[in-house]
């Protein structure tokens, strides 16, 4: 039995009961009266992999389906992989504790570029062939991925047998409904993988063959006979009804998002040029307040959790948010419940809001101006002015804070030295500010932490055909902006601008990559997102193994008629769109958010009429 | 305001949580419960438990104890019953009543310790290990330090034994805030003097007493 053999092991590791299942709200069922198992694996560790919303969502929603059994996995610690391999126990799923590959699908969920060698790691602990060419052609183990970064799933296009693009609440159950079938008439995995091809949302890369051209760039895509040339994202259309949980498995030990959360809406109206999120989860669409409340109250009951969260890209957009709030805030008053707002904007923070927020005695209040001065933020379309910042600092300290966190990007398009020194000049007239305010909370001094990263182009953004900042250039920004900071109420925090490098050469990579991605993780690189054990050098190293060039695909212009490695999928957000934008972006022109004005991008046409009535 | 005592089990999974994560978990089984449990009053306000003995990770328990607070009155048995409806795999709660002993009253803890490797040749040594005049072992004091200590006065053996081909231990030693004593100093040290490919497979308190060797409970 495989659970004796975990047992042995576990009380030699860090936390382990991350390591055996058994929480409250985890799904057990009896195999026998399973057809379909799906192991959900989020590739990093559970602290993190179980405050991920959409993993409860969907093993939730496939577990309402009485004989489909979806389980959870997650990386191992770095202590426990290596007790696992010495004593030969493979990647198990949580609940029932069984290998998971056995499992009818193996599903990675992409949220971030630097967990791409971590999915690596976890299929060759799972004792799975890491390469999809080397899997054997019975109908079992389809090793499947979801998520953000599977809007370019090139670089991962070795590893998997299915993507599947956009919003998986209806499509994951097709795929598996379409799986069930024809396990039942005996059909081989090719023959599935042809079938599920024609699913929409569903992209089986080994259908699709890449030329490239001299330069390197992309020349073609070719589909497989009878194949769409594109394939399009899914989107669940009536967003009000889709299905929520409500219940959540209740982790023992302590995560980073460790509360009850209810999605409020999905997408985003504010169209920032830089930000991916905004637009591959388009259109912008919202739950109704009644159910949001009807949710929250169900979660809480199911839970016990003390703390609740309304998650969206930016809650306060909500046109419904004043309702939803007075519809829960009685209760979790009642029941002792601290409600905690997240992805608050600048331009639409209220005392109210404030409130609620310092009911939870968190850290300090975190905004995101993005860009040091007007100019800039107007290329980036964040559309928030320092007058509304400065109101929100107000508020913020007429409310008792002394120290708000400002959060901006450094080598954005067209930025200059003017915009980093402005980065410290807008912190400066906050401290400036906060002693200007006669009833400003008294006994202490003010603390302003600046906190930069470094922008990474992302496609199916404006700013896609972008070159990132080369580590020298981020390099001498980094130092303008100490050499500007002369109060000491004024701190600055920046990180090493590598991961974002080989994010940025990910995040945009086309098929090739993918072999430097499996170099580096023979190598010995996996957690490459934990800083402590990012290996630069060897991505260095794998990448001029493989003959290609990392700056090419991070540091370099793109043009406009450039074919790019994704192209041929279909986030409903229109190439000619994207240009538009990016020509804008030059001149400093900003496009008004959604609500205000249609910008055409292509999402009205895919879903049949306006986002807006 | 009504004071309740409840006596729960700690088995199988559930033995993996730790003693901290322990009170985060009762507390959110407690508001899935339904009951009306006492909230602790300031800033902060929790359900008010406490635990009257802290068990190590990866011990199972038959006898773990936790006070609350309910602020009105509730059937016993349906507090058990609501409890139980709202408990993860491996914790269950026994018995619920009004307590009239105080957690200071506790003097000593049983455990049943079960080893691995050849339990004839085990339990010699372990039966000669026991009957040494000293068993000196360094102990951690609560200031960090650590310190010499003698087990040999304090561990009474109350049974030793072969069962499913194992040999296992029983052992009550001191327990509570006065001195407190965790098997595993013994077991280690049996293990590093003894070198006979022994180890602990499991440890399960099995009682917790009172100065006058009564059930506590």
């Amino acid at each position: 039995m495989l659970r004796e053999k975990i047992e042995k092991l576990l009380l030699k590791v860090q936390k382990p009961a991350r390591y055996i299942g058994g929480e409250s709200g985890s799904i057990v069922k009896d195999r026998e009266n399973i057809s379909v198992r799906f192991a959900f694996c989020f590739p990093d560790t559970y602290d993190i992999g179980m405050s991920h919303l959409g993993m409860k969502i969907l093993y939730s929603l496939i577990n309402e389906r009485e004989d489909y059994w979806c389980e959870r996995v997650f990386a191992p610690g770095l202590d426990f992989e290596e007790l696992m391999r010495e004593n030969d126990i493979p990647l198990y799923a949580l609940e029932s504790l069984d290998p998971i590959k056995d499992f009818d699908f193996v599903g990675f969920t992409m949220q971030y570029e630097l967990s791409y060698t971590n999915v690596l790691n976890m299929l060759d602990l799972a004792g799975i062939p890491v390469l999809a060419k080397d899997r054997d052609d019975s109908l079992s183990c389809i090793v499947v991925a979801g998520g953000p970064c599977v809007c370019n799933p090139e670089p991962l296009a070795d590893f998997f047998d299915i993507f599947i693009l956009g919003e998986g609440e209806e499509v994951n159950l097709e795929l598996m409904d379409l799986y069930k079938e024809m396990k039942a008439q005996g059909a081989s995995k090719s023959a599935f993988l042809k079938a599920a091809a024609k699913i929409d949302g569903i992209y089986v890369p080994s259908l699709y063959s890449v030329s490239y051209n001299e330069d390197g760039t992309v020349q073609s895509v070719t589909a497989l006979d009878g194949l769409n040339k594109r394939v399009k994202k899914r989107i669940i259309k009536d967003f009000d009804s889709v299905y929520y949980p409500d219940n959540f498995v209740v982790p023992f030990t302590d995560i980073v998002h460790n509360r009850a959360s209810v999605e409020v809406l999905r997408g985003c109206i504010r169209g920032c040029r830089f930000c991916q999120a905004g637009f591959i989860y388009r259109p912008f669409r919202e739950k109704s307040a009644s159910n949001v409340c009807r949710q929250a109250v169900e979660l809480c009951s199911n839970t016990g959790y003390e703390e609740m969260s309304l998650a969206s890209l930016s809650t306060s957009d909500h046109s419904q948010i004043g309702d939803i709030l007075t519809g829960l805030i009685p209760y979790t008053e009642k029941e002792h419940i601290n409600l905690s707002l997240p992805s608050l904007r600048v331009d639409n923070f209220s005392k109210e809001l404030m409130d609620e927020i310092k009911k939870v005695r968190k850290s300090g209040l975190t905004f995101a101006p993005e860009a040091g001065t007007q100019r800039l933020r107007d290329v980036i379309n964040k559309n928030v002015t320092e007058e509304e910042l400065m109101r929100t600092c107000t508020t913020a300290f007429k409310g008792g804070y002394t120290g708000v966190k400002l959060y901006f990007m450094m080598g954005l398009p067209t930025e200059t030295d003017d915009d980093i020194r402005g980065i410290t000049e807008l912190a400066q007239r906050v401290v400036d500010l906060f002693y200007s305010l006669p009833d400003r909370p008294k006994g202490k001094g003010v603390q302003i932490s600046i906190s930069t990263a470094t922008f990474v182009p992302k496609p199916f953004t404006p700013f896609e055909f972008e070159p990132q900042a080369t580590r020298e250039e981020i390099m001498h920004k980094q130092q303008v902006l100490m050499d500007s900071i002369t109060s000491r109420k004024i701190k600055a925090s920046w990180h090493d601008p590598s991961t974002s490098i080989l994010e940025a050469v990910l995040a945009r990579g086309d098929r090739r990559v993918g072999q430097a991605v499996y170099r580096a993780w023979r190598k010995g690189c996996k957690f490459d997102s934990w800083s402590e054990h990012f290996k630069f050098d060897m991505w260095s190293e794998a990448f001029s193994e493989c003959g290609l060039d990392m700056a090419f695909y991070a540091s370099r212009r793109r043009s406009f008629d450039e074919i790019m490695p994704w192209d041929h999928l279909d986030y409903y957000v229109s190439k000619e769109f994207l240009v538009r934008e990016n020509k804008k972006a030059k001149n400093a022109e900003t496009t008004p958010h959604c609500r205000s004005k249609c910008s055409g991008c292509g999402v009205s046409r895919e879903i049949g009429g306006a986002c807006f009535e | 305001m009504n004071k309740i005592r409840a006596v729960f089990a700690k088995t199988g999974r559930a033995k993996y949580i730790s003693h901290l994560d322990l009170n985060r978990c009762m507390q959110r089984a407690f508001k899935r419960s339904g009951l009306p449990v006492w909230y602790t009053e300031g800033f902060n306000p929790h359900i008010y438990i406490t635990f009257a003995l802290p068990l190590s990770l990866g011990y199972e328990s038959g006898c773990e104890i936790m006070d609350f607070n309910l602020t009105e009155e509730v059937p016993e048995e349906r507090i058990l019953s609501a409890l139980n409806g709202a408990m993860p795999e491996g914790l269950r709660i026994l018995k619920v009543y009004t307590p009239s002993t105080k957690h200071t009253d506790i003097a000593f803890a049983e455990y049943e310790i079960v080893f691995s490797g050849e339990p004839e040749a085990v339990s010699k040594s372990f039966q000669s290990f026991m009957e040494s005049d000293r068993i000196s072992v360094m102990k951690k004091t609560k200031r960090g330090g650590v310190k010499e200590i003698d087990l040999k006065p304090d561990t009474e053996v109350i049974s030793l034994g072969i069962r499913n081909g194992s040999f296992t231990a029983v052992l009550r030693l001191p327990a509570g805030n006065e001195k407190n004593i965790n098997p595993s100093l013994l077991t280690d040290e049996f293990i590093g003097q003894t070198n006979i490919g022994a180890e602990v497979e499991s440890v399960r308190r099995t009682g917790i007493l009172s100065s006058s060797g009564e059930d506590f409970f």
